[in-house]
Formats: C-alpha cells, structure tokens, sequence
C-alpha cells in the first residue's frame, strides 16, 4: 500500500462492488449519493455540500435520533487530492454549521481522537468492478493540549494492561 | 444488529470517560482495587457523588466491583479500557455499515446490472 509512513493509527478496509469504477466515484462525490449510504442506520445527512477539487471545502451535517432526541452533528473538511475515479483525499473534523472546527474532547469524542481525521479513497477497474481501498487515518495533533489527553490516554491504557497481567 | 449493541455500548464507554472526575478515579484503580471511602478520599465531593461516578464506570464495563463484604472494592476491568483505546478502531465497524449500504444502494441504482454481470 502505498500510505504506510503513518505511525499514526488508521483503519483501513477493501471492498470490491459490483458496479463500475465512476459509480462508486459519485458514491464518494455526488451530493445525493453520499447521502444514500453514509449515515449510520436510523440517521440521515441533512446537508452535503462538496467542492471536489483540491483546496475545495466539504461540509457534512448528520443528524442522528437518540434517546434525547435528534442531535445533528456537523464535519468539515478539505479535499487534498481529486484524481477522478481513481483517487479521493479529504479531511474531515468537527464543527458547527459554519464549518469553524470544534475540538473533539468539547464534543464529548473519545481520549485520544485526533481534531482532525484525513478519508483516504482508491479506486481500481476490476474487469468492470471496482476494487475500493478506503483508510481513514489521524492526523497528529498541532495543539499539544490533544497530545497531552491523548498520551495519558495511553499511560493509563498501558498501566492498565499491566496490571491485569499480572 | 450487533452494530448496534457495539456502538451503544462504545458510547456508553466514552461518555464514560468524557469527565475527569471519572478518569482519575481509573486512574486510582490502576494501581490497585480500592473501596469507595478510598477513592472519595483525595477528592472534594460527598460519598454519593463519588459513588455515582462508579457507577457509570461499572455500567460502562470499566470498573468491576467485588462481592464479598458490605465494602465490595472497585477494581479496574482492563478489557473495555484496551478495546476503546484507539479511536482508529471505533471506526472499523462505521465503515463497514456504510459500505453494507453502499453496496445495497447500488443494487438499487443498477438492478439489471446484476443479472447482466453474473456469469
């Protein structure tokens, strides 16, 4: 693969879809589309607004049924590469509705999330189908007080695991 | 769908965590099991408060506590505190929804291309 430099973590998954390579391009680029299948089951994406270009801003509202009601939740974010249905780089990171990023630990997100995450997409023509390569991966933290939660995360996780084998 | 039960029960970890009372209470239990009077003590809140914090920590599979005596120490429950510990994984199963639905919606797009493709 070719983004293996990252020390970071990231999670990576392939599928391979019966359809053809610049159909799941507009899974990933046409406002509609996106919306058809991204949100989680029992949410919907209200708002997605894509300018897929490079330097091109994307801005994605999810708005989600819980016990207290709907919570919509907004993610902004920029396109790095657009190699059209080939390969799609994006950020993405929590924000309000004008997309001004919010930290995740104000969000109540997880110890360690990184502020900011980068969706990594490639496509490949396989005989009419296409092989799909999806990694979403942290980008390191610029402020330190992200690395600081993060790396007592760890310590506590590492203390943890320490103590329950023995 | 245990999706579902995943991410509820990832949720419930999380919020969990989200508060630094409840973090330095795991913090505490990582050098060892402690009762309640003994975790209370370096912090400024009534037994009560402390206890409620132990609470959503054992309800978010956390903290376990002991059976025997009235003091039924608090100890750490390692498992959960691993499972959650990279956010990176949190998402395995996200992804792997949304691409069920992908996969799903795209059936609907192109229906015939199913028979069409199939050999």
């Amino acid at each position: 693969m070719t983004d293996t430099s990252d020390s970071q973590d990231a999670v990576t998954i392939e599928r391979t879809f019966d359809a053809p390579v610049d159909l799941i391009w507009q899974m990933w680029t046409e406002p509609q589309h996106f919306a058809a299948w991204y949100g989680p089951d029992g949410a919907t994406i209200p708002v997605a607004k894509m300018d897929v270009r490079v330097g091109g801003t994307r801005l994605i509202s999810m708005r989600v049924q819980t016990p207290n009601g709907a919570m919509q939740m907004w993610f902004v974010g920029e396109y790095r590469e657009v190699v059209d249905n080939k390969r799609l780089v994006y950020t993405e990171s929590m924000s309000d509705e004008k997309g001004n990023m919010l930290s995740p630990a104000d969000m109540g997100m997880p110890p360690g999330h990184p502020a900011t995450t980068e969706v990594r997409v490639e496509l490949e023509d396989v005989g009419g189908r296409t092989k799909m390569v999806m990694t979403h991966v942290g980008i390191p933290a610029d402020s330190s007080g992200g690395a600081g939660w993060a790396m007592a995360f760890d310590k506590l996780a590492a203390r943890v695991s320490a103590h329950t084998n023995t | 769908m245990t999706m579902t039960l995943d991410e509820d029960r990832l949720d419930e970890t999380f919020a969990a965590l989200a508060n630094s009372t409840r973090r330095a209470i795991l913090g505490r239990l990582a050098d060892g099991a402690a009762t309640v009077n003994e975790l209370a003590e370096p912090f400024a809140m009534t037994l009560p408060a402390i206890s409620k914090h132990i609470k959503v920590l054992e309800r978010a599979g956390l903290v376990v506590r002991g059976q025997r005596a009235q003091y039924r120490p608090c100890a750490l429950d390692g498992a959960r505190l691993e499972e959650v510990s990279t956010w990176a994984e949190q998402y395995r199963p996200v992804w792997e929804a949304r691409f069920d639905r992908m996969a799903d919606y795209l059936t609907q797009l192109q229906p015939q291309q199913k028979t069409r493709r199939t050999r």
